[in-house]
């Protein structure tokens, strides 16, 4: 009887035993929300309808039909990435439900292209984002608030700051309309504050400046007023520094009125589609300048831009391919270079220590380097100059992409020497 | 059978055992429940003061909207440039809404039916872009309205929304008991004459103008201390988290809650918040496509309400009520 006891609790002591020595050979560390061996779970919220929502609602797609493209290929380390998509019709209270929703319920990894600088700034506050570690991966604003890195430590933007465009525009002004009559209409908020700036240190005088109240480009007859006053100044080249609707309405107004200066187009405002969408006419918008960091969509021989029509053919049920699918399939060829970057270990400290630390290197369809750093969370560092032909598409002058680079501070503009890195094979990350 | 009165004592206790009952499910669910609760105290003081100014004294406002935006860009500013205490903030944000209550209620008195509709429309139109005019207003970005992290006498495992949602449930609990003493009080009653008949009540003494302009005022202070909690909630105020929807939708959950009384205000105010998820739910389940998934929700809203139009016109609590009494 005791003998069989005793055999009864070696057993047991041996089964025990064995039990604990394989609960300590499990990994110390469960994975982190939103992932698993097999799949990472991103979240994005946007505008899908409402006022905010033409042009920018493409964006989603873009980017599923990248990330699906690269899980057909076998995903990243071994991962599949599933994208949820929410609608926020770009109100800031339903952008932070919705961002509660993705990260409470559906438990993503982390956010992705959140839209707008007042829902992304709602979103990364109320829901502290830093204080939990969740990633933010390239905001779609170029408010350079988002730069600072201790308010918003996990958030990366890919924009290059609008001081550095301001800047860019100026060196431009200086080399081609040196001691012409230059005019300004620019939005007046932290928006043409951080523009201002730059204007400043680029040091070029403006004949007249005309800010806007955001949303006053609505009314009616303001837009008008701006031309008016354009006239009275007749600047030579006018800079044009606003929203598209902003920017639709200026140009809409001049070729009414028969205004015709030499127009520059700021990259917040200059994507054709939206402006030809809103009654500009392409050929009078053909022969002003433009600003862009990313190749121009029209460009089939860049290998990205081809890669990006393939799949957006593909994978995305051949959607007009504009500015839209470009910027989605950007920063979602840059979410998979990140991922893959911080290795199989995936934890969201290692991902944001990944761009940090290695974006210098990463592949991506970006013509000015990526500015990503221990001290920075703004990508793209400067900007090409190019000219809209008579279709409304924004092409580099001379079919060739001379790209200005420099910082958000006092540093000089100067032509990037840059090479982007190649195309890894296929447009998989490596 | 005799009908038992609840003392004002009993209403007294009833709330301190509902924010019991509350404080006790705080601890038990997820912080995405914890959120939306927030936002249900949220609209149950916003819904409360559009049922006050329409059920009670008779006058529409489709512009409720608007009245948020000043109570939160109140708090706000008060917080901002005083380093005030969050309850500071809120009475600031009653105050000044309030103000702009009786300003317009001066207006509104002289206005009816539609007309009155109108102007409070235009004002939810107007008044949020207002804020693009003055610089300290913060333009299309807004103001930060940071409460602040919990004490950390709470522990450290105590959530930014768990006190969120105390703040605003408390706050909320407040506002409901004082309103519902006020609309028992000379003040209800005089109200519920006017709207009921007018004529009658001028003839019974009671100056219409004034009666109309102090519900006005009270019902904007309501709305200015819900804008102050929508706005802590997500932590910032700007001119996008007022837009023309939200006046809507507020409208929408009082009738869904019966415009003519108070007790049902817990129910437009759940369904405000659990909408856009069902329809998530649903959308989901089905696998529809995106067109159907951003418009499920305002469909299910406007499909609502006219489901309670047409079968409860005066809320379900009302109609509870009265096949009782049958």
């Amino acid at each position: 009887m005791i003998g069989k006891n005793r055999r009864k609790l070696i057993t047991a002591s041996a089964v025990i035993a064995a039990g604990s020595m394989l609960l300590a050979a499990a990994p110390a560390q469960a994975l982190e929300q939103g992932i698993t061996t097999s799949s990472i779970k991103l979240g994005i919220t946007i505008p899908m309808t409402g006022i905010a929502s033409p042009g920018y609602s493409k964006i989603p797609g873009a980017m599923k039909a990248y990330f699906d493209y690269v899980n057909a290929n076998g995903g990243v380390n071994g991962r599949k990435i599933t994208l949820v998509v929410k609608d926020d019709q770009y109100i800031p209270t339903l952008a932070v439900a919705k961002a509660n929703e993705l990260i409470f319920k559906d438990k993503v990894f982390a956010l992705i292209g959140t839209l707008g600088t007042a829902s992304t700034k709602a979103i990364s506050r109320s829901l502290q984002l830093s204080a939990r570690g969740i990633p933010s991966l390239f905001v779609n604003t170029g408010y350079s608030g988002f730069a600072d890195k201790k308010l918003y430590p996990t958030s990366f933007s890919i924009l290059p700051s609008y001081q550095m465009e301001a800047k860019v525009i100026g060196k431009y002004l200086d080399e081609n309309f040196a001691g012409k009559k230059v005019g300004l209409i620019y939005q007046d908020d932290d928006f043409g504050v951080d523009a201002l700036n730059g204007f400043k240190q680029a040091g070029v005088d403006f004949a007249v400046k005309i800010p806007y109240a955001s949303g006053s480009q609505g009314v009616a007859g303001v837009a008008g007023t701006w031309i008016t006053k354009l006239q009275a100044a007749a600047p030579d080249v006018v800079v044009l520094f606003g929203v598209s609707s902003a920017t639709a309405a200026a140009l809409g107004n001049a070729y009414a009125y028969k205004y015709a200066p030499k127009w520059i187009l700021g990259s917040v405002g200059g994507d054709a589609t939206t402006l030809t969408a809103n009654k500009v006419p392409a050929a009078f918008l053909a022969g002003s300048k433009g600003l862009s960091f990313a190749p121009a969509p029209s460009d089939s021989t860049d290998p990205y831009i081809a890669m990006f029509m393939d799949v957006n053919e593909k994978y995305n049920k051949n959607a007009p391919f504009d500015n839209n699918i470009v910027a989605g399939m950007t920063s979602a060829f840059l979410a998979v270079q990140a991922i893959k970057a911080a290795g199989p270990n995936l934890t969201r400290k290692s991902l944001i220590a990944a761009i940090e630390k290695s974006s210098a290197t990463f592949a991506n369809p970006a013509l000015t380097p990526l500015g990503f750093s221990s001290t920075s969370h703004v990508g793209a560092t400067g900007y090409w100059i190019g000219t809209y032909d008579a279709t409304g598409s924004l092409k580099p002058d001379g079919g060739k992409y001379t790209v200005y680079t420099t910082d958000s501070g006092t540093g000089a503009v100067v032509v990037s020497t840059y090479k982007r890195p190649a195309m890894p094979a296929k447009g998989l990350p490596n | 059978m005799h009908k038992v009165k609840a003392s004002n004592l009993t209403r007294l206790i009833g709330f301190v055992l509902l924010g019991l009952v509350l404080f006790f499910v705080s601890n038990r669910v997820d912080e995405l429940r914890v959120y939306q609760g927030a936002s249900v105290a949220m609209y149950v003081v916003a819904i409360s003061s559009i049922i006050l100014l329409t059920g009670y004294s008779g006058q529409v406002s489709l512009g409720h909207g608007a009245l948020l935006a000043v109570g939160g860009y109140g708090a706000a500013l008060v917080r901002n440039e005083f380093n005030a205490p969050v309850w500071l903030c809120f009475a600031a944000a009653v105050l000044l809404a309030a103000l702009w209550g009786a300003l317009l209620g001066a207006t509104a008195a002289r206005l009816s039916g539609p007309y009155l509709a109108g102007t409070t429309l235009a004002l939810a139109v107007g008044l949020p872009s207002i804020a693009n005019q003055f610089k300290f207003l913060g333009g299309e970005q807004g103001l930060i309205f940071d409460i602040g992290l919990p004490p950390a006498s709470l522990g450290e495992f105590f959530s930014q929304y768990k006190w969120f949602f105390w703040i605003a449930a408390l706050t909320a609990l407040i506002a409901m008991w004082w309103l519902q003493n006020l609309l028992r009080s000379r003040y209800g009653r005089t109200w519920r004459a006017v709207r009921s008949q007018s004529v009658a009540a001028e003839l019974a003494g009671i100056n219409l103008a004034r009666s109309k302009i102090l519900a006005f005022t009270v019902s904007a202070g309501l709305a200015g201390l819900a804008g102050a909690l929508l706005s802590m909630s997500i932590s910032t105020v700007s001119p996008g988290a007022f837009p023309l929807s939200l006046s809507f939708a507020l409208a929408t959950g009082a009738v869904l809650s019966g415009v003519t009384t108070l007790g049902g205000v817990i129910i437009g105010a759940v369904t405000l918040v659990a909408i856009p998820e069902v329809a998530d739910t649903l959308t989901q389940s089905i696998g529809a496509s995106e067109n159907v998934i951003a418009n499920l929700p305002g469909l299910m809203v406007s499909g609502l309400l006219i489901v309670a139009v047409l079968f409860v016109p005066n809320g379900p609590v009302e109609q509870l009520k009265h096949r009782q009494k049958r």
